[in-house]
């Protein structure tokens, strides 16, 4: 068993809800995840899936509970850059060249340019884009926006990769080409994982946990290890236990969102 | 119909226009109002300006007055303008005090306020450079501000996330990011600041476009007095002209900019 890279205790985030009265978002989040481990968080819409990921890079505060990262407890975002956010919408800045925008989570880091642009260079080519180092977001498709964006989350060689649906606005095609580039990328760097995601077939596919939220307020509702073998390809999707743990999966959620009170109220 | 819309003939459809306008404004001038002292023919007007431009020379120290003037009142709108419009958009207490006198200054016309800050600041340059500086600024103020609010949340949670500093996050998302909405609100300052000097120089001027045009007004004199207002017309197209490269030469990810 490989140590815990991440460690997420009482987890719970809570707003000030329109009448005063507190809004709890997500609470008693428990998880533990290993170094080099694929975690996908999958639940029905609006359980807090991405606040939660949004906490645990300090982008927002916790209510209660720790976030430790390789023994060390996190607060805010004034520790070391430990953690790559990929965004659900690339967020490229459209005034940066593909290059630049994977530049900029390391300028002003003590590196010298032409290493931080090596390194660059370096994760560009690994997401599939040499050659488009010079190209602006707007000269890019989705998918290559997204591939940027993974690129720039690589680039700061974080522990941990925090990915928010980031195929979620991408046509089916293309979703399946990324979720399989991914695939590769992630068997290439070994990177923890924690992805966010509402598709099942998705965090089937990609991962070695997947962990189901409740609706809201969002809560572990239960946990399961993908029993399939990696290299993994599309053809697993056919897989028995691959459609199986897809079936179980969907119930479950399905149960959440009745239990919400119906899929009109999601 | 496309093909109307591609570059060369686009550059052909502007002169056309110009053309056009040039052709009645003579046709109107010559055979409908057929009366120099009320309309005078283009040709007239060129006539008039070749004169002033290079017979008697009488048009250059109206020139550089007003663009003296122009250039100063329009500078400081930027240097007051841009910073206190961030300002307004980091600190709610700034914006709580800025904010009543921008709407109630930016909407006062501001020929009212021309006879007391005459009074004021005398007939120098103080008053006219403060007339463009009330007209300008508030554009610019207004621009830079909003600028800076609407820059997308995602930027700065990115900025956040790779744990930028706060210069880092100014300098490198929140100023890129507002400078297409400065920009658009130095060109709305750029029509102000002419009007603004044609206000500033109506008052106690001895000098510059304004006061000649004004003087010619009072005087019947048509071509002096059209001479004047196309000079001001091409001081705006040269404005124009000028924020448009620096547009294209800050924001080069943009292809294409409306011309």
């Amino acid at each position: 068993m490989a140590p815990s890279i991440l460690e997420l205790k009482n987890l719970s985030r809570e707003v000030k809800g329109r009448n005063g009265e507190p809004f709890v978002i997500f609470r008693d989040i428990n998880l533990s995840v290993r170094d080099g481990e694929f975690v996908s968080i999958v639940g029905p819409s609006g359980c807090g899936k991405t606040t939660m990921l949004r906490v645990i890079n300090g982008l927002i505060p916790p209510s209660t509970g720790q976030i430790v990262v390789d023994g060390r407890e996190q607060s805010g975002t004034g520790g070391d850059l430990l953690m790559g956010f990929v965004f659900q919408g690339a967020a490229l800045l459209p005034w940066r060249t593909s290059l630049n925008n994977v530049l900029l989570g390391l300028e002003g880091r003590g590196k010298n340019p032409s290493e931080a642009r090596d390194l660059a260079r370096k994760y560009l080519d690994l997401v599939g884009l040499a050659g488009f180092e010079q190209h602006y977001p707007h000269e890019l498709s989705g998918g290559m926006q997204q591939r940027v964006n993974l690129a720039r989350a690589l680039a700061i060689e974080p522990k941990i990769l925090l990915m928010d649906e980031p195929f979620a606005a991408l046509d089916a095609q293309t979703r399946s080409f990324m979720q399989l580039e991914l695939l590769r990328i992630w068997s290439q760097t070994k990177k923890t994982v924690i992805f966010v995601t509402h598709m099942i077939a998705e965090a089937i596919l990609l991962s070695d946990r997947v962990v189901v939220f409740s609706h809201r307020p969002g809560t572990i509702r239960e946990e399961f290890r993908v029993p399939l073998p990696r290299p993994r390809d599309m053809e697993v999707k056919s897989d028995r236990r691959f459609v199986d743990l897809e079936n179980t999966l969907w119930k479950l959620i399905e149960e959440e969102v009745k239990a919400a009170g119906g899929f009109a109220r999601l | 119909m496309v093909k109307f819309y591609c570059g060369n003939s686009r550059a052909i459809n502007k002169v056309l226009s110009i053309l056009c306008g040039l052709v009645l404004w003579h046709y109107l001038a010559t055979v409908i109002v057929a009366d120099t002292a009320f309309l005078v023919s283009p040709l007239a007007v060129v006539s008039k300006a070749y004169e002033m431009l290079f017979l008697t020379g009488e048009l250059y120290p109206h020139l550089f007055a007003s663009s003296w003037v122009f250039l100063y009142g329009y500078l400081l709108s930027i240097v007051v303008g841009v910073p206190l419009g961030f300002l307004m958009a980091f600190s709610p207490a700034v914006r709580d005090y800025v904010h009543p006198w921008m709407t109630t200054l930016y909407t006062t016309p501001r020929i009212a306020f021309a006879p007391v800050l005459l009074l004021w600041l005398g007939i120098g340059a103080g008053s006219k450079v403060a007339i463009v500086f009330l007209g300008c600024v508030f554009p610019i103020l207004i621009n830079s501000y909003y600028g800076m609010r609407v820059v997308d949340r995602e930027f700065v949670e990115l900025a956040r996330s790779l744990r930028l500093t706060r210069l880092a996050l100014f300098r490198k998302i929140l100023l890129p990011a507002s400078l297409p909405f400065i920009l658009s609100g130095l060109r709305l300052a750029l029509g102000r600041g002419l009007t603004g000097v044609a206000i500033a120089e109506w008052f106690g001027a001895t000098a510059g476009l304004g006061y000649l045009v004004y003087f010619a007004g009072q005087t019947l004199n048509v071509p002096v007095l059209f001479v004047g207002v196309t000079a001001f017309g091409l001081m705006g197209i040269i404005g124009f002209e000028i924020l448009r490269k620096i547009e294209d030469l800050a924001t080069p990810w943009k292809t294409s900019h409306p011309r």
